[in-house]
């Protein structure tokens, strides 16, 4: 909410300057945004009063004026704006004035002739001007010879607080003068009295409330016999400006007023246009309304409407309609001055798409017993700018709907826990005082009794914060947490994300953070078969499904990376995927994954060697190391694989006890395009879980006995996976057999096409003693029979 | 004999000068070590002098093949040398081309920034906590004391999957979702993503936070003060580092406040909104079956790109997640 500093003061001047005021209403919660002067920056200008206004002889658009400006003789300037004419009053920039952009006025001669000053538009003093071309026009009671400042008030600041939700109470001058008057304990004076404004006269518009809950109080009165042609007086329009309310009517006008002033939102009928009987209610199933900004809106039965016989003609608490709308021809005014209730008022506007002052208001809660004193005070202004005839109020209150004073215990003793500091009593009653409270004493504390502006207050612990607050959160002591020095659980057996990821780090990968949801189209090429969840509100249409793998995010980094001459990507990320499945409380089992893709050179500078594009077994040596750091090489298997998004014949299950737990491969490369990357990319998903369990090691005793290596180099189908050959070879079970490698895949001569060598080294040790020749060959002999029999391999 | 010894010493000392090769020098020595060398030849004529003359010819054929051993010593050092010499040179290399390594990458800086605060309360003692990401209304909203008919729901440009699933707005869920599964006192943090629905220059859809709770019995405000301005004094390490508590809003805690920092470190003294925190709500711990007059709860929450975007000058928000390498290689 935006204010008027000067405004304020007439309510409360406690002497700050503005930025000590925006730091005191910050500390005590009404967080101050901004302050802004309400004018640009210049001096010595003055109300002129325009004389006489003659044609320039030389140039067909200047005028040339005489204009009394409070001194012995006229000042002759010339003018070029449209609007002059003899008789203003004007704002007169005098010989030595600066405007804002340091423009200096002095001596000239416009084609000839002398001009001694400048008669200013509003723009040209840093005034708003509201489509008028020209200058801004003064009132004709303006005094001669004022300085234009000090006429309109302009030594000013306009200052937007941002305030939280449960300070509703401060929308208002008169509320941000109440918590000045508690922050500061300077005396608050309302700058004006409150008088009783009904007249005698019935009102005649009837008004039914059908809803008391909702609408607990509705006051109406008309006014009739009023100057229409009246207009709203400088001084509030310029407190509007400041307020950041554009001005629109006096009607209109004045509403906005009273709800800056007071924090009472307002609304004005045009009374000719109400087709009998007023109704509050609940509106009917696809009742319709155009709304003041001309929207018609199709209503639903839980909005609450003002109605005529016609229907619906207002939103309660939100907009007015078009159709009954004060107009420049209106004579007779229907004023609604009511309390909406909290709960029926929230979201409402929202569902509309409608936002305004009033429902932002009533959204958050309005004081009850204000609408009698707005009543007063709107029509006070009313009758003072344009006269008119009052009825008598036409008032429905339903006593048992509206808010209850609350009375809270405080326990001096809770104060004193939950804030860390002593208070002493005075210091308490002080601040509740200031704020406006009724105490009682008791024998523990205090019986508080909230004004009902502050319909905040429920429980002890608003009041604690209330003392707090005012106290100053910073005045409050520093006293470290005392808890029983308690160790945290450190398992061994979990690997901690953080060591997977500077695995990857230390081999070249960057971690990345791509956005979790992702473009719908991609997902399913890349994953058809997978349901995913949808977002309602996406921020925008490629945002939209909740990604079921890192791929479409990774796959766009390595794409954007590419688009910037980066064309060696080694990226990786961590983050959930996300399943959908209803059997969920939350529609989706949601899975920690990690991630990565590889696209490019190998080596980043390869000054002495051939360059090298990545391929699948440069990223699965990588993925290799992830699950080495978990001891569990053993426990892995990757088996060729069928997955939509990667070549057929490179990718890879990742399997776990036999059961899936990632993937990796080449994507597919009738992928590559649609995913805007180029070349071959390398992709992997692990589930995180699979990568985090260790084992706590049980160390062996070292053999000190002689290894024995025998390497067999087998034969067998060009088709046979090494895996398949190795898991033959181990399928041989003996205590002193203790391991394989392969080292070596050979095709071409002495080979026949369709076949391969796989040469494999045995290790083979006894824990106890060396080995005998005859032992290790009959341990070979079991592996060649075992080969061959298994996979049909050959010793070469 | 004298006059041979020499004589013989001098066409040593004359052929070995000539000498390049270590094979040559081997001719040398044993053209006059040898078994038949000349000096060797020379010993063999001891036997034919008298017992008289023998010891002193004796000394001095011996003291003319150490002399000539000692020329074919000094030339082999001398040839040594200079292989050597030779190896070396050719074996020079660019010792500034680089080294044959793979690059090293880089942790995003939010996880980075993420570490180092959960490094800090890991040391204090608290314990690390997450949860889902599609969350339900329960954990987000309406257990945290915000009902359905609450203006902070308005405020939170939240994004829904249908009426009862949204993306969680907030880590505060997690205190819910822990409070439920443990008994206090407890004190925890729970870092992770969180949605928002608004996206511009300063905001992006998702974003990450810390949420950090305490469950003691008579936890305090002032407590609340200690523990937070000693975190940012940790986290941003500047001893001078000045706070100050700003009374504000959440439905979740009361009191509530919103801290800022000013530092010389950066943004000129300005003062700087990091995060908010408060008391928990009495609501909210009834809402978990903790009595709040037994216990009371302090809880924070800390935005990661910001804290992130102050303690390493970055200036787009949005470049967190654009992933440009050249960014993220900054650090390393």
């Amino acid at each position: 909410m935006k204010f008027s500093e000067n405004w304020l003061k007439e309510w409360i001047n406690p002497q700050w300057d503005t930025s000590t005021l925006s730091e005191k209403l910050s500390l005590a919660g009404l967080e101050v945004d901004g302050a802004e002067p309400v004018a640009g920056q210049f001096t010595n200008v003055v109300v002129g009063h325009v004389l006489s206004v003659e044609k320039h002889p030389d140039a067909d658009k200047l005028n040339v004026t005489q204009v009394d400006v409070g001194e012995a003789e006229p000042v002759q300037i010339v003018c070029g704006a449209k609007n002059v004419v003899a008789g203003m009053k004007a704002c007169c920039a005098m010989v030595g004035a600066v405007l804002p952009g340091d423009f200096k006025i002095k001596k000239a001669k416009l084609r000839g002739v002398p001009s001694n000053g400048m008669l200013c538009g509003a723009p040209e003093i840093g005034l708003a001007d509201y489509g008028v071309d020209g200058l801004l026009v003064l009132d004709q009671d303006a005094p001669i010879g004022q300085d234009v400042r000090e006429y309109l008030d302009l030594n000013d600041m306009s200052i937007e607080v941002d305030l939280t939700p449960n300070r509703a109470d401060c929308f208002s001058l008169q509320g941000i003068a109440r918590d000045v008057r508690a922050i500061s304990g300077v005396t608050l004076t309302q700058p004006f009295e409150i008088k009783e404004m009904a007249g005698s006269s019935a009102c005649p518009q009837a008004v039914t409330v059908s809803e008391s809950q909702a609408c607990p109080k509705y006051l109406g009165c008309v006014v009739t016999d009023f100057n229409t042609q009246a207009k709203t007086p400088r001084w509030m329009v310029q407190k509007l400006e400041r307020s950041g309310l554009r001005p629109l009517s006096l009607v209109v006008d004045i509403t906005n007023y009273v709800l800056m002033e007071l924090g009472q939102p307002m609304h004005a009928f045009d009374l000719a246009k109400i087709q009998g009987s007023i109704e509050i209610r609940l509106a009917k199933a696809d009742e319709k309304l155009t709304t003041l900004d001309d929207k018609e809106l199709t209503l639903k039965e839980d909005t609450l409407v003002i109605a005529d016989d016609s229907g619906a003609i207002a939103l309660a608490g939100i907009m007015g309609g078009l159709s009954t709308s004060v107009t420049a021809e209106t004579n007779a005014i229907f004023f609604e001055c009511a309390h909406f209730s909290r709960l029926a008022i929230t979201g409402k506007a929202r569902k509309y798409g409608l936002h305004t002052d009033s429902s932002m208001r009533f959204e958050r809660g309005v004081d009850a017993m204000l609408p009698e004193k707005a009543l007063n005070r709107a029509l006070q202004l009313f009758t003072e700018i344009a006269g008119g005839i009052i009825s008598a109020f036409n008032s429905t209150v339903s006593e048992a709907d509206l808010p209850k004073a609350v009375t809270i215990e405080l326990r001096r003793a809770t104060i004193g826990s939950r804030l860390g500091v002593e208070i002493e009593d005075a210091q308490v009653i002080e601040i509740f005082e200031l704020l406006d409270f009724k105490i009682e004493t008791t024998d523990s504390g205090w019986m508080m009794t909230a004004p009902s502006y502050r319909f905040d207050m429920s429980i002890e612990m608003d009041l604690i914060e209330e003392v707090g607050r005012i106290f100053g959160y910073n005045n409050l002591p520093e006293t470290p947490v005392l808890a029983p020095m308690t160790l945290n659980e450190l398992p061994e057996d979990v690997q901690s994300l953080m060591s997977l990821k500077i695995a990857l780090v230390q081999r070249g990968f960057n971690e990345v953070v791509t956005y979790s949801f992702v473009e719908e189209a991609k997902q399913k090429l890349l994953e058809p078969d997978l349901p995913y969840v949808l977002l309602q509100n996406p921020i925008s249409d490629d945002m939209k499904a909740m990604r079921t793998s890192l791929f479409p995010g990774l796959l766009q980094t390595v794409a954007y990376n590419q688009n910037r001459q980066q064309p060696r990507v080694r990226i990786f990320e961590t983050g959930l995927v996300f399943y959908k499945n209803d059997s969920d409380p939350t529609g989706a089992t949601q899975v920690p994954m990690m991630g990565g893709v590889i696209a490019g050179q190998v080596a980043a500078s390869g000054w002495d060697e051939a360059e090298r594009h990545v391929d699948f077994y440069d990223l699965k040596g990588d993925v290799e190391t992830l699950i080495r750091m978990s001891h569990q090489l053993a426990n892995i298997r990757f088996e060729a694989c069928n997955h939509p998004a990667l070549h057929p014949g490179q990718s890879a299950s990742i399997m776990k006890d036999g059961k899936e737990v990632g993937i990796m491969g080449q994507l597919h490369p009738s992928l590559v395009k649609a995913m805007g990357v180029s070349g071959n990319v390398y992709m992997f998903q692990v589930r995180q879980d699979a990568l985090m369990n260790m084992q706590i090691p049980a160390a062996q005793a070292v053999s000190k006995y002689p290894e024995v290596q025998r390497d067999l180099a087998f034969v067998v189908d060009e088709s046979l996976s090494a895996q398949a050959l190795i898991d033959a070879v181990v399928s041989v079970k003996s205590d002193i057999f203790k391991a394989v490698e392969l080292f070596d895949i050979y095709r071409g001569q002495g080979i026949e096409p369709n076949q391969k060598s796989i040469a494999l080294t045995l290790k083979i040790q006894h824990a106890e003693r060396t080995l005998q020749d005859e032992e290790v060959e009959v341990l070979v002999a079991d592996i060649l029979k075992a080969a061959k029999q298994a996979v049909n391999a050959e010793l070469r | 004999m004298q006059e041979k010894l020499q004589a013989i010493i001098s066409k040593a000392q004359e052929a070995v000068t000539s000498v390049t090769e270590l094979a040559k020098l081997d001719d040398i020595r044993v053209q006059y070590l040898g078994k038949k060398g000349e000096l060797t030849d020379m010993m063999k004529m001891l036997g034919k002098l008298s017992n008289e003359e023998r010891p002193k010819a004796g000394q001095i054929i011996n003291e003319a093949k150490q002399m000539v051993q000692g020329i074919l010593n000094a030339k082999k050092r001398e040839l040594d040398d200079a292989k050597l010499a030779k190896q070396l040179s050719e074996e020079t290399i660019d010792v500034t081309l680089p080294g044959r390594d793979v690059d090293v990458g880089s942790l995003h800086p939010v996880t980075r920034t993420l570490n180092r605060i959960e490094t800090l309360f890991s040391k204090a003692g608290f314990d690390i906590e997450t949860g889902p990401e599609i969350e339900d209304d329960w954990h987000n909203f309406e257990a945290l004391n915000i009902p359905e008919t609450h203006p902070a729901r308005a405020m939170h440009d939240t994004f829904y999957i249908n009426e009862n699933t949204v993306l969680r707005t907030h880590t505060s869920g997690v205190q819910i979702r822990t409070m439920e599964n443990k008994k206090p006192p407890l004190r925890i943090i729970a870092p992770g993503r969180v949605y928002r629905c608004d996206s511009d220059q300063t905001h992006t859809p998702m974003f990450h936070q810390i949420e950090g709770l305490i469950i003691e019995k008579n936890a305090s405000f002032a407590q609340l003060r200690a523990l937070l301005i000693e975190f940012l004094r940790q986290f941003f390490e500047d001893e001078n580092l000045q706070t100050r508590f700003r009374p504000s809003y959440f439905p979740f805690t009361e009191p509530s406040a919103e801290v800022d920092i000013a530092t010389d470190l950066f943004g000129d003294g300005r003062w700087i909104e990091v995060l908010g925190c408060g008391m928990v709500h009495p609501n909210v711990l009834k809402n978990v079956g903790i009595d709040p007059d037994e216990y009371t709860g302090l809880a924070f929450g800390l935005g990661v790109e910001r804290l992130a975007m102050l303690r390493y000058n970055v200036k787009d928000l949005r470049q967190f997640f654009e992933n440009d390498l050249r960014f993220l290689q900054q650090f390393k």
